[in-house]
Formats: structure tokens, C-alpha cells, sequence
């Protein structure tokens, strides 16, 4: 079971339990992560579970392919390289400790 | 497990007029509910509506015995699920895509909105309804959608005569007349406008649906543009009146607002506390459960957003408007696959541009008799006048 920790932008961090095969953002959800708005439940269709992946894992997580970036204009908060739709991150034993910084705002 | 208890006492026009009151009765006591009045069971908790939504393999957007084939003539991507969906939905995406926001309709929408304010007469009594949220909606729409010489009249009838269409669940003769009338007109500007765009093509949702390296078949490009026009205009309006009759109604949040330029706060705050869209219906593909409930093959259940963005569990005094929320899941933009196509055009209409616009220029704007006010709606909602003296 892969260990996933949210660090929100005040500093606070939590590491849960992921199913292996949830995406980042259904772990979040489950697990009542507050910086996690996930409006459209995955669909692709909003912007609201933007995550800033940790830079240590920023290779083995990989950038945001087309149409995740272009749906990432419309986040409410600065968009840098490490920022990923947390529904695009599937949870495998690779990403076991992975490491998201949640945004100031998703709205 | 047992069904869903029944409830049929409360009427269609008692829910028409306020449905809160019930919904809070509701989700006190009996939150998963069949209503006699609309037939369906009706679901008003945010758990459970949210959990339906973003479960489409278990609840099928098709619900076959509604009057919306018959208005739209046709079976729309809101009823379809899966890879069809998907299919007609991404037709129609570019147009909306962040590009085609910043670049063509922000701006599109910042120009009109100017010249419909400065239309606006100063010093006496103005309803804001036909005036400018109405119109407003209706010409934006219109431009985007690639139907420009279609005018804000028309825009407004067509609207109005899907919407009442596919309402129409009594299957009255008359608007179903008044609906394929509609379609004739419809019908002849989108084939005329068509011809054009394949000469001349642009940004807007006919010109990309028809010029696409793989284009939908027409029938389904027209239907998408038709659920455009039945589903772009009532809410934007609606969501307009509202937040301007919550900030007018409380003018110590708006004074903080002007101040810290949080419109958009308002502007969702509006939207949770009465959402443009109150509900919508989920189709049960297998014998399933809520909360105990049996829910057998082919039930269909109403998501009630109006009562979820009210829930106690998610929301202090859902019931007042307060745009000052730590945290606000609202879910009057839905959620799943169906997640509005408008939803970041409306937040950039409403509440980036339209907000500050309308407050910068009518600074002492008042709202006249707030208690003439009339709310209406059971599966749509908002204020039917909004009287405002402009200074």
C-alpha cells in the first residue's frame, strides 16, 4: 500500500494510505484532504485538485501530457513544471512516500 | 433493506416556490426519499449526491421517460454515457478551451457587458432581469456559440421554449408546439451558418463542430448546440441576480469585498446558496444501496444540489448568504464526467469581469423593496425581477 503525504501551503502535512491504482486525488478525497477540491470527480473537466509534485519526484511522476496542461490553465493558483491534476497521479508501489504540495486555492 | 420511504404530502408548487424548507426536512429525517409530486426518488445529501455523480457506470445519465427526446428532437449528450458522451462533449471543447477564454471571449464579454450597463438608465427604478442579466446571457452565448445574427430575443424565446419543453412532463401540447417552432428557426440559421463557417473558420462551437478533422454527425452537432442554448442562458442570469441580490442584501460584505476584490468568492457563494440548477437525475444500472436504502435496477433518483450545497454536514447556516466561507464544495457545477462545460466561462464572466464592472460603475447601486423579490423554481432557479436604482 503506497504512502502518500500532503503538505498544505500553511506547512501542515498529513501522510496516508493509497490504494494501489487510486489516483493522488481519490486517495485525497478518501482520506478528507481539505486542499483537494476534485469538483469534476476526475473527469478532466476542471481544475481543482492542482497539486505542486515534490522536486525529488518530479521524474519518477513525469509532467503533465497535453490536455491535463491545458485544462492546468485554468488553476486558481501559480502553475509551475511540478504542477499535475492530483486525478491524472495513479498510486502504484513505484510511488510508495510520494510527496504533493497542495495549492493556496483550487477556486 | 427496505425502499425509500414515501413522501406524499409535499406538493409540485410548494416545491416550486421554496423547495429549502423540505429539503431541510429531508435530510433531517428521511434523506434518501420517493416524492409522490416527481415521481423519483429524491437524494439530499452531499455524500450522496456527489457519490452518485462521480459514479456513472452505476448511475446511467439516460433516463428514458423524460419529455427532453421529444423537445429537443433528439437524444443529447446529457442523456448518453461513456465513449458517446465523451465523443459529442469533446466536440464541442475547444471553443471553451483556456486559450479561447483569455484571448477571444473575456474580452467578447468584457465589451458587451460595458455596452449593456451603459444602456442602463440612471436615478430610477431599473429590473435588472430583462434588462441586462437576460439579454447579457443571451448575446455572449449567441457569439460563442457561432450564432451571432441570432438576437437577444430569440436567443431568449429558444431558450426558454427547450427548457419548457423538456420540463414538460405533463406532455401538454403547448410547449412542445411552441419548441418545434423554435427548431424551425433553430435549424435554418445553423444550417445557413454552417455553409459560412466551412469557408471561414473560426473559435466559435458551430464553426469547430463542423470543421473538426472528425466531425460528429450534424443531427448531434445541432443537438449540442441546442443543449448550449437551453443551458447557457438561464444560469449565468440566474447566478447574476442572485449574487447581486446577496451582496445587495448584505452591505457589509459587499463594503469587505470592495475592498479585497473577492468577487469570486461571491460570485460561488451565490451559486451555492441558490443554485441555477437544483437538480438533476441519475438512472440506477443495477440493484444498488444509499444509506441503507434498497435502490433496485432502473430506479431513477434526482441528485437535489440545491439541498446538498445546504447540508449540515458540509455548511454553518446554509441558509445564509455569506461569502466569507473557509470552505465551500459547492456542487452547483455538478461533478463526473457531466461537470458543466460552462463552468470556468461563467466564473470568468461572473466573477472576474462582470462584478467589479457593474459595482465600479454604480457605486451606490440600491436594490429597491428587496421583499418584491420573487424567487421561483424547482428545477431551475432564481429571482424573477430584480429592482435596482443605478447612481
Amino acid at each position: 500500500m503506497p504512502r502518500l503525504t500532503f503538505i498544505a501551503s500553511q506547512g501542515t502535512s498529513r501522510t496516508v494510505d493509497a490504494r494501489s491504482g487510486d489516483s493522488a486525488m481519490q486517495t485525497a478525497l478518501a482520506h478528507g484532504i481539505d486542499g483537494i477540491t476534485a469538483e469534476c470527480g476526475g473527469a478532466m473537466a476542471c481544475a481543482t485538485c492542482h497539486v505542486h509534485v515534490a522536486d525529488e519526484w518530479a521524474d519518477r511522476v513525469g509532467p503533465a501530457e497535453d490536455t491535463e496542461a491545458d485544462m492546468l490553465e485554468f488553476a486558481a493558483s501559480t502553475v509551475t513544471a511540478a504542477s499535475r491534476l492530483s486525478c491524472q497521479i495513479t498510486m502504484t508501489e513505484e510511488l510508495d512516500g510520494l510527496v504533493l504540495h497542495l495549492p493556496d486555492t483550487q477556486i | 433493506m427496505p425502499l425509500a420511504p414515501v413522501n406524499d404530502a409535499v406538493t409540485i408548487t410548494q416545491l416550486i416556490d421554496n423547495p429549502y424548507p423540505f429539503y431541510r426536512q429531508m435530510r433531517a429525517s428521511s434523506p434518501v426519499v420517493s416524492v409522490s409530486a416527481v415521481n423519483r426518488v429524491m437524494l439530499t445529501k452531499a455524500a450522496d449526491t456527489r457519490a452518485v455523480k462521480d459514479d456513472p457506470e452505476t448511475w446511467s445519465s439516460d433516463d428514458p421517460d423524460t419529455p427532453m427526446k421529444r423537445a429537443f428532437h433528439a437524444h443529447t449528450l446529457m442523456r448518453k454515457d461513456g465513449e458517446e458522451h465523451l465523443r459529442e462533449r469533446n466536440a464541442m471543447m475547444p471553443t471553451f478551451s483556456p486559450r479561447n477564454l483569455k484571448t477571444l471571449w473575456g474580452p467578447a464579454y468584457e465589451k458587451l457587458a460595458g455596452e449593456y450597463l451603459d444602456r442602463l438608465p440612471k436615478g430610477e427604478v431599473v429590473d435588472l432581469f430583462p434588462t441586462l442579466a437576460g439579454p447579457l446571457a443571451a448575446r455572449i452565448l449567441a457569439d460563442i456559440l457561432g450564432l451571432s445574427e441570432a438576437s437577444d430575443d430569440d436567443m431568449q424565446f429558444w431558450s426558454q421554449a427547450l427548457i419548457d419543453g423538456a420540463g414538460n412532463f405533463g406532455w401538454f401540447d403547448e410547449p412542445f408546439e411552441r419548441v418545434d417552432r423554435a427548431h424551425l428557426a433553430m435549424d435554418a440559421l445553423m444550417e445557413r451558418k454552417a455553409e459560412y463557417y466551412r469557408a471561414n473558420p473560426d473559435q466559435t462551437a458551430l464553426s469547430v463542430m463542423v470543421n473538426a478533422d472528425d466531425p460528429i454527425a450534424w443531427s448531434q452537432i445541432v443537438a449540442n448546440i441546442k443543449i448550449a442554448i437551453g443551458g447557457g442562458i438561464n444560469e449565468p442570469r440566474d447566478a447574476l441576480l442572485t449574487v447581486l441580490y446577496g451582496l445587495l442584501t448584505n452591505p457589509d460584505q459587499l463594503d469587505e469585498i470592495r475592498s479585497t476584490g473577492q468577487w469570486g468568492s461571491a460570485f460561488e457563494e451565490a451559486i451555492r446558496w441558490v443554485a441555477p440548477i437544483q437538480v438533476s437525475s441519475r438512472r440506477a444500472t443495477r440493484d444498488t444501496q444509499i444509506r441503507g436504502i434498497d435502490i433496485p435496477k432502473g430506479t431513477v433518483v434526482m441528485t437535489c444540489q440545491a439541498s446538498s450545497n445546504h447540508d449540515e454536514d458540509l455548511f454553518e447556516d446554509g441558509h445564509l448568504f455569506n461569502a466569507f466561507r473557509a470552505r465551500n464544495p459547492h456542487q452547483s457545477f455538478g461533478s463526473g464526467p457531466h461537470h458543466c462545460m460552462g463552468t470556468h466561462l461563467a466564473r470568468m464572466m461572473l466573477g472576474k469581469i462582470m462584478l467589479p464592472m457593474i459595482f465600479d460603475r454604480f457605486p451606490n447601486m440600491e436594490l429597491v423593496r428587496p421583499e418584491t423579490v420573487i424567487w421561483k423554481g424547482f428545477g431551475f432557479r432564481g429571482p424573477l425581477n430584480l429592482p435596482v436604482r443605478l447612481n
